[in-house]
């Protein structure tokens, strides 16, 4: 992805999405917007053009998984990339965004460098 | 579908599988090969094709573990392809149905799936790996990586605390609500998620672990009763004196944290491994052992002699002691009474609430039933001392019981007081304000059938407090105060009541303001010579303020009439005190149960009411002049200097009294709704506690009345509500 790519992060915990914004920062991504659940997300998405997504699972109001499904199912944000964050113990359920369509998944925690080859395969699948 | 259909689906699978690369596996691409299995499973179970289901649900689960990264990518491809060809095989007749099973073993795929879940490390395992690391990190040098992050994580994850301890009263509530437990494990797991970054390696175990107790519970594994609640509870102040210590270190109060010792927590976590009921109990149940050397049964040196023969057998402690001679069953067996006096006192169970407000219920009416005994022996001047002196015996046992069966469904307000601590944190943010909570008598309890009940006024009055009380940071520092302001939560037993105070150290009330106001909506005069006291209480005056947003002259007065009928309605009263710069106080005094009410018993012809004696300001008997029958405004009585209206009972009820003119009666002024009414009674009989019984379906809704009570006598008196006689009054009058 291009550094100048809008990525949104999505998180309850802002200290979370601000961990995140400095791993993508290290990674040389400057545009970079945050929403706090599912739907304050999907607001950003239709709102203004999000080039990648970095979502957690576990979040009041909508979890991540219906928000990927949200987005999956509109016909203007479906191609949008996807990476889904989750951690080792709930990593089971990543079969089902699996099969809803993400594009990937992350266990936390993650340095930099693992982020930086998750984004890496993504844009490889898609060409 | 044919079985093209699923021939089809299967070369699908096959070609889809190719484009799996070698070294990292195409995610989207797996996901589209686990939707069309999930087909093919479900297409092949409808045509009873078992032995076709079967294996897609093995290569299912085998890609599943080739996802998750449980089997390496090569080790996956290869076996998924042979998977993927047998089930060709399959479908194209080759193998018939019973060679199927062979097929697969030979192949391997039935066998190597279980060996993958047998030899791959599972999740705990991996942890158990990552908590010995965790250890080594923990006796390194401390060392803050980045220290505005350190922050940010200590405000946040105090907040997350402090909202498990709210949601954990929802749980306990709804133990079998996903949603709620969800609410209880999301906020460890956003801890545990930043900690890990931030290698706070002690934090992340404690929150790992309380995390995986919840999804146990989550997963139905554990059920949620009170030794896990405990356990949460004492899990959240634990991360909370973890994380306060982190602060302390940011604060170069300490060069490195100082973290609780957590085995005790860790070991009740354990406890709960064991799926047994009593795993809780151990943990503060003396071991029968020690008991015995307690009493002088066996010295500890035969204890430990005797655990160390008696392990590998299966036989318990006290069998062996007996069976070697050591102790004699007399012993063991006072021993293990006192044991399980301890597991009594110790344990506790739960109970539907319906029950328990049966059991108060009935206890109420054996209380009355008892009364009516002593009532009858009374007028049948029964000079039996022994009687009388058994009957007062009784009276006293079941007074206590009434009061133990009260305790029984008391709580404590401190949920409450966090529900509002929540809130003035939610308020402040918005007012662009600074409020720092404080709380006291957090412990005292209320019956739980208030709970919610008092939530509403209080809301009110705390939004009062935060948006109206409390003046903004730089006005406050101009004026020589804190720039946080202070809401403060009280609560404590007072008479017969639960006060709760709400106060702020705000701008107080301002006086000119108030009555400015009250005479441009009316309700005073210019020339009204008021004190300080009477303007306060103008603002609980309905009228006083209205929809549009209330300003900065009047300082306070969102609804506070609708605090006070709210609190009224409860049988509550409000007060209130301010000063000037200063902050406001205000103090809601609450009925300890809603079960019982202090009333005033009156007597209107041969009927007996009761009127609830929060509402009652005084009895009068007035004379002649003291009437007045004003033209359009009905017949009035001048009381104290004041015109107030007269009610008469008899009227509204259709009973026949004994006196028609006031000035034969007895009247007593009731407060209710913002005003004040006479209401005309015959005589008053006596002041006391009642149990109030619901009149039931056919008269629960009847205005005017609330409830009705068995009196001493046997018969029954009816509770009067005075805001809807009042209400009844107004209405039948025109």
């Amino acid at each position: 992805m291009d550094k100048a790519g809008k990525v949104l992060v999505v998180d309850d915990f802002s200290t979370m999405r601000k961990v995140i914004r400095n791993l993508l920062k290290q990674l040389g991504y400057e545009n970079i917007v945050e929403a706090e659940d599912g739907v304050a997300a999907l607001e950003v998405l239709r709102s203004q053009k999000i080039d990648f997504v970095i979502s957690d699972w576990n979040m009041p109001n909508m979890s991540g998984l219906e928000l990927l499904k949200q987005v999956r199912a509109d016909g203007s944000l479906s191609k949008t990339p996807f990476l889904m964050v989750t951690a080792e113990t709930l990593k089971d359920n990543v079969v089902e965004a699996v099969k809803a369509g993400v594009d990937n998944y992350i266990v936390k925690p993650f340095t930099a460098d693992v982020l930086s080859e998750k984004i890496g395969q993504i844009e490889k699948k898609r060409g | 579908m044919q079985r093209e259909r699923i021939e089809a689906l299967i070369d699908d699978l096959a070609a889809g599988f190719l484009m799996l690369d070698g070294d990292a596996i195409d995610i989207p691409a797996a996901g589209k090969l686990l939707n069309a299995m999930e087909e093919l499973i479900t297409e092949a179970e409808k045509r009873d094709m078992k032995p076709m289901a079967g294996a897609a649900g093995e290569l299912k689960s085998l890609l599943e573990d080739i996802v998750l990264e449980r089997i390496g990518p090569a080790e996956g491809t290869e076996r998924f392809t042979r998977g993927v060809s047998d089930m060709q095989a399959m479908v194209r007749g080759d193998a018939v149905a019973e060679d199927v099973d062979e097929a697969a073993n030979r192949d391997g795929v039935q066998m190597d799936v279980s060996e993958v879940s047998a030899t791959s490390p599972t999740n705990e395992e991996t942890v158990a790996e990552e908590d010995g690391t965790g250890i080594e990190d923990g006796e390194q040098d401390f060392e803050i990586q980045d220290e505005s992050l350190m922050r940010d994580f200590i405000t946040e994850s105090l907040e997350y605390i402090g909202e498990i301890e709210i949601n954990i009263l929802n749980l306990e509530q709804n133990p079998d609500d996903k949603e709620c437990i969800n609410a209880v494990f999301r906020p460890f797991h956003s801890i545990k998620g930043v900690s890990s970054f931030l290698d706070l390696t002690e934090i992340r175990d404690i929150a790992h672990e309380l995390e995986t107790l919840l999804d146990r519970a989550r997963n139905s594994e554990i059920s949620v009763d009170s030794q896990i609640i405990d356990i949460v509870l004492e899990g959240a102040d634990t991360l909370k004196v973890m994380i306060g210590s982190l602060n302390e270190v940011l604060e170069g109060e300490r060069s490195r944290p100082l973290y609780p010792d957590l085995t005790e927590l860790r070991e009740k976590m354990a406890g709960v491994d064991s799926g047994e009921e009593d795993g809780y109990e151990k943990e503060s149940v003396k071991k029968l052992g020690k008991i015995l050397i307690d009493d002088g049964v066996i010295s500890e040196d035969i204890l430990e002699e005797t655990l160390q023969k008696k392990s590998g057998e299966k036989r318990r402690i006290g069998e062996t002691l007996i069976g070697e001679g050591k102790a004699t069953p007399k012993h063991v067996l006072s021993a293990l009474r006192k044991q399980s006096k301890q597991v009594m006192e110790t344990s506790t169970v739960r109970v539907d609430v319906k029950k328990l407000d049966d059991f108060v219920d009935m206890i109420g009416e054996l209380v009355i039933t008892q009364t009516m005994i002593k009532q009858n022996l009374v007028r049948l001047d029964s000079a039996d001392r022994k009687l009388m002196s058994d009957l007062a015996q009784l009276s006293s046992i079941t007074s206590e019981l009434q009061r133990t069966s009260t305790s029984l469904r008391m709580v404590p307000i401190r949920q409450t007081f966090q529900r509002m601590a929540r809130l003035v944190r939610d308020l402040a943010k918005d007012a662009g304000k600074d409020v720092i909570v404080a709380m006291e008598g957090e412990e005292t309890e209320i019956d739980r059938n208030m709970v919610e009940e008092i939530y509403n006024p209080l809301v009110h009055m705390v939004r009062n407090a935060v948006d109206h009380g409390l003046e903004k940071g730089e006005e406050r520092t101009s004026k020589g105060k804190p720039e946080r302001g202070t809401v403060k939560l009280s609560a404590y037993h007072k008479g017969g009541s639960i006060v709760i105070e709400i106060s702020d150290d705000g701008r107080g009330l301002n006086v000119e303001g108030i009555f400015r106001k009250a005479v441009e909506r009316g309700l005073v005069s210019e020339t009204d010579d008021m004190g300080e006291q009477d303007i306060f209480k103008l603002i609980f005056m309905p009228g006083f303020s209205t929809a549009e947003k209330v300003t900065d002259v009047s300082g306070r007065g969102v609804g506070m009439d609708v605090v006070k009928q709210a609190v009224e309605k409860l049988r509550g009263k409000i007060e209130m005190r301010s000063a000037k710069g200063e902050g406001s106080t205000f103090a809601a005094f609450f009925p300890l149960t809603m079960a019982i009410i202090d009333g005033m018993m009156v007597r209107v012809g041969n009927e007996k009411y009761i009127i609830p004696a929060t509402a009652i300001r005084r009895l009068i008997r007035p004379t002649r002049e003291h009437y007045t029958n004003v033209a359009g405004k009905g017949e009035m009585l001048d009381v104290m200097g004041e015109l107030l209206p007269l009610l008469r009972l008899y009227d509204i009820f259709s009973v026949e009294p004994l006196y028609r003119d006031p000035w034969d009666a007895l009247v007593v002024v009731v407060d209710a709704g913002g005003r004040s009414k006479c209401i005309l009674v015959d005589e008053v009989l006596e002041k006391g506690e009642v149990v109030i019984k619901s009149l039931g379906g056919n008269f629960g809704g009847l205005k005017g009345i609330s409830g009705g009570a068995i009196l001493g006598d046997g018969n029954v008196g009816l509770i009067l509500d005075p805001e809807g006689l009042f209400e009844l009054e107004e209405t039948t009058a025109v």
